[in-house]
């Protein structure tokens, strides 16, 4: 009886860990997703695009791209937002951050990227579980901490809603531009500044 | 006249810094009623919380305001300065990195930040980071004599000591200093009253300016000439290790000054917490 409830344990446990990040892996699943996209980098045979898909197919599932959408815009920009506009900000915000991201990345193709830490932390107000992975960008002169948040959904996957690069986390500082934006120009003006951008950018 | 500029940015900083805490104390009480108020009519949306849920106040928490009377003229020199980087110091870093090979660059580079010791290791001491500045000796000492002048990093490789960037206006910080206004400086770039108080102690304390010769003998340079040529080498080179990452910010930017605004202030605020 008891061997069929480990049993029982075991398979639960692989049938999920299939399906979502745990916690024990993000290190090194971490580790290997960042070698992946450096080596991709350096391939010289693409193109900046060609590499920056093969990239995004590597970090797409590790990314929460809605809830970093949503924390940038803010609830209430969000509530009054029509259903459309929602469609069209959450597409727009997740190619501008790719972009981002990708060219960041790109920057650096001779550096080396290090998975220093992971430290677990509580949310103050529901004590909720947050994890940060610390990495490093060394460069031949300086190097730069870059770091990884995770929090865990509802399907218990631990996914990053921000990232921190060199002390500046990519989630406030698009709040703030947001914020801005949206104090001199309507929502739908903002979407289609983002779209521009995108499109210079892309 | 020099003296004059320095009491008046004290007096700015300090009535600066007053209302700034001011500012801060009132906006804590109202925040909160409004999220109670508003989250008591949506904990039915079940999606809509869980995607927000504790980060930045539910979505509910507001942009401060950033106080900051030179807003205007902060502009215009974000513009100088980014043309002086597009059309000057860009080229020149470029050029500067085609003739040198990456490897002689990043030893310039290292050699520069080994004459900077005295700044790192004071500072250190200053805010009671002992294992830090023993460390910053460490590296100086052989760096110095095994790495060639500090051309090398050998305290690095071989022992793992690690540089500890610190300088005055993260010791200001550090003792609990608020960072005033923002002033966006020719030439230098972003910074704020308490950096700027920062740099005044900074370029006292480097021996690569010569503010202060007549009482820190280990100056390197005799006149503000050599002290400026010395000083643009070393953001030049700098510059040339650092190609594209301008331009990558750059592109991140929606309005180009608050957005360098926002930027150094949150990346200040990390290097004081370290």
């Amino acid at each position: 009886m008891k061997d069929i409830f480990k049993v029982l344990l075991l398979t639960l446990f692989s049938i999920s860990s299939l399906f979502a990040l745990q916690k024990d892996e993000i290190k090194t699943v971490m580790s290997k997703k960042i070698d992946a996209s450096i080596s991709i980098i350096k391939k010289e045979n693409l193109t900046s695009k060609q590499k920056g898909q093969e990239i995004i197919k590597i970090i797409d599932e590790v990314f929460d791209y809605r809830k970093m959408a949503l924390i940038s815009l803010g609830r209430n920009a969000w509530v009054s937002a029509t259903t459309e506009q929602k469609k069209r900000y959450l597409k727009a915000f997740e190619i501008n951050l790719k972009n981002s991201y990708i060219d960041k990345l790109g920057l650096y193709t001779d550096q080396k990227v290090k998975v220093v830490d992971i430290e677990s932390t509580f949310t103050q107000k529901s004590n909720v579980e947050r994890i940060k992975l610390i990495t490093e960008l060394i460069g031949q002169s300086e190097s730069y901490k870059v770091n990884y948040l995770f929090y865990q959904n509802r399907n218990k996957e631990w996914l990053i809603y921000d990232i921190d690069l060199a002390g500046t986390s990519v989630i406030a500082t698009a709040r703030k531009q947001y914020a801005g934006l949206l104090k001199q120009k309507s929502l739908e003006e903002m979407i289609s500044e983002i779209e521009a951008k995108n499109n210079i950018n892309g | 006249m020099k003296n004059l500029f320095f009491v008046l940015i004290v007096v700015f900083g300090f009535t600066a810094c007053s209302s700034k805490n001011n500012i801060n104390k009132q906006t804590p009480s109202t925040l909160e009623k409004k999220v109670e108020t508003k989250t008591s009519k949506e904990t039915s949306d079940d999606e809509f919380n869980e995607d927000f849920g504790d980060d930045f106040d539910g979505g509910y928490a507001k942009v401060e305001e950033v106080f900051d009377p030179l807003s205007g003229y902060n502009r215009i020199m974000t513009t100088f300065n980014d043309k002086v980087f597009i059309y000057a110091l860009n080229p020149t870093a470029k050029g500067y990195a085609y003739v040198l090979p990456k490897t002689v660059r990043s030893g310039i580079s290292n050699f520069f930040d080994n004459l900077m010791f005295p700044l790192r290791f004071v500072n250190n001491v200053l805010q009671f980071k002992f294992q830090n500045s023993a460390e910053e000796l460490g590296r100086f000492l052989i760096n110095t004599t095994f790495g060639l002048a500090g051309f090398m990093d050998p305290a690095k490789t071989e022992f793992g000591w690690e540089q500890h960037d610190e300088d005055f206006g993260q010791t200001l910080g550090f003792y609990g200093v608020g960072e005033g206004f923002h002033v966006v400086l020719p030439f230098l770039g972003p910074s704020n009253l308490r950096d700027m108080v920062g740099l005044v102690a900074d370029s006292y304390t480097s021996p690569l300016s010569n503010t202060g010769s007549s009482d820190l003998r280990y100056k390197i340079p005799d006149t503000q000439t050599q002290s400026l040529a010395i000083r643009a080498t070393s953001v030049v080179n700098g510059t040339s290790l650092r190609l594209g990452l301008y331009e990558s910010l750059k592109k991140d930017a929606f309005d180009l000054y608050p957005y360098f605004r926002d930027l150094y202030n949150q990346r200040r605020n990390t290097l004081i917490k370290e």
